[in-house]
């Protein structure tokens, strides 16, 4: 992992399109700005993880569950 | 080409019933190859069943059915990944998780798979849209969906269904 180190309104670019700005430290919150191509997909890591654990718990679901939550949904 | 499958059994399948994931899904990178399975057993959900790990499968929907106005934006690179001409041509499936309470049950809006039905290609999409949720509550959705139209079984009301497979058991689960 590339560590670099960067004070208040300084910016890291990545590729040719991506900028990185720190925009506000305020005690252990570091305010990120970020530009990038309309393109680009930037999401908080949170989100994937996320993701991941609904996948997770989706893939142990048995068979018979979804077939009992059908027939409890007819009216 | 016959797969084994922890839920179902040995499961028929035709070359072209399978979708390729070229990345995988989220946390189940190695897994390339899967079915959209319809169970005929059960009336609203379809199967996206592994053809590489018996014992992977994920109840999916699609999200119109709980969610009329869902409307997904792609990436170039999402539409590259999944050899798609236009947007328009893509099929979404919600992945669905089930508790212990099915009424607690829970769509994934923010990240629907994605499928270019001509080119047998998928993809977890991860949606830009904030306002998406990951576990969207719809069991009551759902429910209301069932009492405004109970003649007509929910898999009919959907566009989609048709991409999955009817469920071909050889050999039940367990025998």
């Amino acid at each position: 992992m590339l560590v670099l180190t960067r004070k208040l309104g300084e910016s890291i670019a990545i590729d040719d399109h991506i900028k990185i700005r720190v925009v506000q430290i305020k005690g252990k919150q570091v305010r990120l700005g970020i530009e990038a191509p309309k393109d680009t997909k930037i999401h908080r890591e949170e989100v994937y993880v996320a993701i991941q654990e609904q996948n997770q718990q989706s893939a142990s679901v048995p068979a018979d569950k979804t077939r009992s939550v059908a027939k409890l949904l007819k009216p | 080409m016959i797969i084994s499958t922890s839920r179902f059994g040995q499961v028929e399948l035709k070359q072209e019933d399978v979708l390729t994931f070229p990345e995988g899904l989220l946390g189940f990178g190695d897994l390339r190859k899967f079915a959209l399975l319809d169970d005929p057993n059960d009336e609203i959900f379809a199967w996206l069943q592994s053809c590489e790990a018996p014992q992977i499968a994920f109840p999916v929907l699609e999200p119109e059915l709980f969610a009329p106005q869902y409307k997904a934006t792609l990436t170039k690179s999402d539409m590259e990944a999944l050899k798609l001409s236009a947007q328009e041509k893509a099929r979404y499936f919600s992945i669905v998780t089930i508790p212990d309470d099915p009424t607690q049950m829970t769509a994934n809006l923010k990240a629907p798979v994605v499928v270019n039905v001509e080119a047998r290609t998928a993809r977890q999409c991860v949606l830009q849209d904030n306002n998406l949720a990951i576990r969207e509550p719809i069991f009551t959705k759902l429910q209301q969906r069932v009492v405004q139209n109970p003649a007509v079984a929910i898999k009919n009301q959907s566009s989609g269904i048709d991409v999955a497979t009817k469920l071909n058991i050889v050999k039940e689960a367990g025998l």
